[in-house]
Formats: structure tokens, C-alpha cells, sequence
């Protein structure tokens, strides 16, 4: 087996196993499935106030495509593990990172795919559950080219934001703490990342700033998409964000695992 | 297959002023052949951990060299983990969440194992390691001794050619710890697996290692068969004597009463001050013993007796 196809393997195999794994837990995948039903109906429900407050409009978005928004934006982040930066972290002080460092292959790469393969099947619960709610609350999407659109972008989402939970977790090499990353963290996703408003709601300085940031890959590009704005291109500014977050994560590994070879495990 | 020269490892915190090391190995070197089964022992703290992580290149060492397979452990960590297994007793290698089955796939493909190899591997090992039960039961609900028979298991999978095993019998109860031993002993001797051990239970090092090598204040001092240990580090025997009437204690020098009783007396003899045939013959002089036994004192006495060695200068 050349090493290309070794590698390849590997990485089907770990997401599919995690994936297989996760998606046999019924139990959790229906809590988070009820869940993700009572976040997201609260949240539709204010913001579809707001637009009918409002004139029937917030920030150029419909009440029915807030909903829509909303029903993509809360499936991403309630699909996660929202503490996983920290858990993360807690196996860099603790030193169980090492033990990855005993397999042939990369330790960033495992956990990576590990994660990735174990949120597949509570984004697909959430993601169902949303359209569901909001099909027959608000009537069908807007564009079906943009929801169409909306699946990749949503699985290019979590990668993006398991990718800066890694990045920032590598940290841990040194601060030997992720408390305040992660609390600084999830701020970042909950504000520049669109999850809970659309960006365009935001002040025009911080929005430009957001959209410099890889947070809006994180929830406000499959959001914007599912709320019925064909725009592929968006598609591409995920695929640049998610390069650049695992090359840096990368690095940050690569580098804090040299530190902990040198300083010890 | 392992060599190891003048290998040293500093750890370092702090800056300026307060900057303080820690000598955690400091110049050991020894080599080991294929097949070997050893024993690397000391106390806390005297180096045992870092020396494995250095071998298996979790860790960079200050000076020195180490050479695995061929391999300069640290600067080929990836490709020397493919031909080595390693257990370490206070840290699963398994996923928790999964099953074992689940883990053996997902490790056999990180090793490049075919479906078929995986298949064959993980029925044969199941079958040395009575594992066929536990394999799909979630690991966070094996029980100890069940999760290190299967973690052993994955730590085999991908036949490695050297085995490092640190503390892996640590918590075990009895027959636990003593079947363990018994696989290792299987491995070894069935496919030539290098064994390289550290415990801190005597009876690990007295069933499965062949040889001892025993680190303190991290330089290594003593290496032999465990077998010599005990004549070449103690020049003491022990003699249990049972008895039919009461007899007075030896007076002999060099020997010392540590049990007396009416109906028995215990004594350690130091041969190199009288020897054990002279006891004897002051024990034997009379009609009052029925039965008399001379052993070696217990392998715990000699490795408590290297450890009190001094620390040798450096």
C-alpha cells in the first residue's frame, strides 16, 4: 500500500469508526435533537418578534429567512462539542497527548478526524430537526439552490471550527491552562460567527472586522447560505479559512510537541 | 536492537536567577539484544519514565545517543512507532467511548493493516489473550485487569518487534498480574518480541525478566541476570529450622537470629564471615532438628539493598 493510500485509509477509517460510533448512541443523539429544538425555537421566536417589530425585516433578512438562519446557525454549534478546546487542552497538561505520540501517524491529524467523524451524526439530527421545525412553521426554504449550497458549507462549519478549537488548544504547550482561551473562544464564535445575529446586524466596523476573522466560517456562512443567499464563493472562503486553521493548528502542534519533548511529557 | 550511550536528559524551569535543573538521567548506556527480556527498575524518581519516553521519542534527551531499531528515536519518532508496542500501566491507549474492536480497527488501519491482516491479528490475539468476550464491550466498562489484556492486545497488533512496557500490571489484583506475566512470557517466547519492562512489583521482574537493569539518581547501577542478583549482591542465606525440642540460639559471627521459637529459629548467615556449612554443622549437632531449608533471601531484600547502593559520582 503506497503511503498516500495508507494515510487515506486511515483517515476514512478513524472518521468513519468515530461516525459509526457516535451515531449508534441514540439516547444522546435525541437529547441533543430536543436540545437544539428548544434553543432554536426560543431564538427564532425573538428575532421573528424583532422582524415583525420591525417592519417585517432585521438587517435586509425575513422573519422566514431568520428562521432559516437561525434553524442552520444553532445546528453547527449545538452539533459540537462545545467544550473541546478545553478537553483538549486538559490532554496536553495532562500529558495524555503523549501517548498519541507513540503512532505512526500525526497526533493533530487523529484528533482531528476523530472529532470531525463524531459530530457527523448530531448535525445531521440538528440540521433535519431545523428544517423540519422551520418548513412548517415559516414554509419551505427560500432557494434550493442555496440550501443545497448550505449542506457542504455546514459540514466545512464544524471542521472549520474543530480546526480553531485545536489551534487554540495548542496553546495548552505552553500556558499549560485553556480555561480563558476557551472562554475567550467561544465568545469570539458566539459574536463574529454569526451564531446568534447575522453579521449584517452588527455595527459596519465590526462586521468588517468579523469578516477577517475565520469565525464567520463557523456558523454565519452555512447560516447565510440556508437562509436563501445563493452565493457559492462563500463555499471558498471556507475552504481558505479551513487550510489556514489547520496549517496553523498544525504548526502549533508540531511546535508544542517538540516543547514537550524537550521540557517532558 | 537497542543501544543506549552516555544518554543524559535535563529538565529545566524557570529563568535568570531562579532557573533550576533537574538531572533526570545522567550518562547510561547499555545494549540489548532481540529477544532479550529486561527488567528496568529503580525507585521514584530515579529515571525509569523519562529513559522510556527518550526511547520511544516522546522525549528529547540533553546528550548522548540512543539508537532503536536502527532508528534515532526522537528525530524518527513515527517510523519507529511502527515496529514498537508500548503499554503504559496509567495511561489507556484505547478509546474509551469505543469499543475494543472499534479501537483495533481504527489502530490497525493507523499501522497500514490490511482488512485481512486486521482480521487475522486481532483473532489471533483475542485467542492468546481469552479476549473474545470483551471485545465488544465499551472499554470505560472493562474492568483493570480486562482493559490491560486488551490493551495489550492493541499494543501487539501491529507485531512490533520491541515491546516497552511501563508499570503495566499496576493495580492488577493477583491472577490478573500473574496472567499477565504468563502472556508475556507467551509473546516472547511464541514470536520473539523484545520485552522491555519497568515495575515496581518484584514479582514482575522475578517471572518475566531475564536480566535487570537497575537505575538510581538516574544512572544505571547494576546490570546482570536477575538469577545472579541475588548471589552476586548479597553474600547472606537464609536458614529456617523446624524443631522437635527447644535449642539455645547460634552464637556465631556473622550470623544473626531472626525467629526463635520452641519449635523453630530462623537465621541469616553472612557468608562471607561464616559459612553456611559451619551453621549448619553447629544446628546439626544435636538431635533437636527435624527439618532445615537454606534460601536465598527474597529478591525484594536485593533490590532494596542495590537502591541503598551510594550514588556514584558523576
Amino acid at each position: 500500500m503506497s503511503a498516500v493510500a495508507g494515510v487515506l485509509r486511515a483517515s476514512w477509517v478513524t472518521l468513519s469508526t468515530s461516525s459509526r460510533h457516535s451515531s449508534v448512541q441514540r439516547g444522546g443523539l435525541f437529547v441533543k435533537a430536543l436540545f437544539y429544538a428548544m434553543v432554536f425555537s426560543i431564538i427564532a421566536s425573538l428575532w421573528r418578534a424583532a422582524a415583525a417589530a420591525n417592519g417585517g425585516s432585521v438587517a435586509g433578512y425575513s422573519a422566514r429567512q431568520l428562521m432559516w438562519y437561525i434553524a442552520m446557525s444553532e445546528a453547527v454549534t449545538i452539533s459540537m462539542n462545545s467544550r473541546l478546546l478545553a478537553d483538549v487542552g486538559t490532554d496536553i497538561v495532562s500529558g495524555a497527548v503523549s501517548v498519541e505520540m507513540l503512532r505512526p501517524r500525526s497526533v493533530l491529524a487523529q484528533r482531528v478526524l476523530r472529532e470531525i467523524g463524531r459530530v457527523q451524526p448530531g448535525l445531521l439530527v440538528c440540521t433535519l430537526t431545523g428544517m423540519a421545525v422551520s418548513w412548517i412553521v415559516v414554509g419551505p426554504p427560500i432557494s434550493f439552490s442555496a440550501l443545497a449550497l448550505s449542506f457542504p458549507s455546514l459540514v466545512l462549519a464544524v471542521t472549520c471550527n474543530i480546526a480553531g478549537h485545536h489551534l487554540f488548544a495548542s496553546l495548552a504547550f505552553w500556558l499549560r491552562e485553556t480555561g480563558a482561551t476557551w472562554f475567550i473562544y467561544q465568545k469570539f464564535v458566539f459574536m463574529l460567527g454569526g451564531m446568534l445575529l447575522p453579521l449584517e446586524v452588527l455595527p459596519s466596523w465590526l462586521r468588517q472586522f468579523a469578516l477577517l476573522t475565520p469565525f464567520p466560517s463557523m456558523a454565519y456562512i452555512p447560516a447565510r447560505l440556508g437562509s436563501g443567499h445563493v452565493e457559492p464563493w462563500l463555499l471558498v472562503v471556507q475552504l481558505g479559512w479551513l487550510a489556514a486553521l489547520l496549517a496553523a493548528a498544525a504548526i502549533g502542534f508540531r511546535a508544542g510537541e517538540r516543547r514537550l519533548q524537550v521540557v517532558g511529557g | 536492537m537497542i543501544e543506549v550511550g552516555e544518554l543524559s536528559k535535563i529538565f529545566s524551569s524557570g529563568r535568570g536567577a531562579k532557573r533550576q535543573s533537574i538531572a533526570a538521567v545522567r550518562d547510561i548506556s547499555f545494549s540489548i539484544d532481540p529477544g532479550e527480556r529486561v527488567a528496568f527498575i529503580g525507585p521514584n524518581g530515579a529515571g525509569k519514565s523519562t529513559s522510556i519516553k527518550i526511547l520511544t521519542g516522546i522525549l528529547h534527551p540533553t546528550g548522548g545517543t540512543a539508537s532503536v531499531l536502527g532508528y534515532t528515536p526522537w528525530t524518527d519518532r513515527r517510523k519507529l512507532a511502527a515496529r514498537i508496542g508500548t503499554l503504559f500501566g496509567q495511561r489507556s491507549m484505547l478509546w474509551s467511548e469505543l469499543t475494543p474492536l472499534a479501537s483495533y480497527r481504527m489502530l490497525a488501519a493507523i499501522y497500514d493493516l490490511s482488512r485481512d491482516e486486521e482480521r487475522t491479528r486481532v483473532g489471533e490475539l483475542a485467542e492468546l489473550l481469552d479476549a473474545n468476550d470483551l471485545l465488544n464491550v465499551p472499554v470505560r466498562s472493562l474492568s483493570l485487569g480486562q482493559r490491560m489484556r486488551c490493551e495489550l492486545a492493541a499494543c501487539m497488533l501491529h507485531r512490533p518487534e520491541i515491546l516497552f512496557l511501563d508499570e503495566p500490571t499496576i493495580g492488577l489484583d493477583l491472577l490478573a498480574k500473574q496472567r499477565f506475566r504468563e502472556l508475556l512470557l507467551r509473546v516472547n517466547d511464541e514470536q520473539g518480541t523484545t520485552i522491555f519492562l519497568t515495575s515496581h512489583d518484584v514479582a514482575d521482574i522475578e517471572h518475566v525478566a531475564r536480566r535487570a537493569i537497575v537505575i538510581n539518581h538516574g544512572s544505571v547501577i547494576y546490570d546482570d541476570e536477575v538469577a545472579s542478583m541475588r548471589r552476586s549482591l548479597l553474600s547472606e542465606k537464609v536458614i529456617e529450622v523446624a524443631l522437635i525440642s527447644s535449642i539455645p540460639p547460634v552464637t556465631l559471627p556473622g550470623v544473626s537470629v531472626i525467629e526463635h521459637s520452641d519449635t523453630a529459629m530462623k537465621i541469616t548467615v553472612d557468608t562471607s564471615i561464616t559459612s553456611v556449612r559451619a551453621a549448619l554443622d553447629v544446628l546439626l549437632d544435636g538431635p533437636a532438628v527435624s527439618d532445615i531449608t537454606v534460601v536465598d533471601p527474597p529478591l525484594e531484600s536485593v533490590i532494596a539493598r542495590i537502591y541503598e547502593l551510594p550514588r556514584t559520582p558523576q
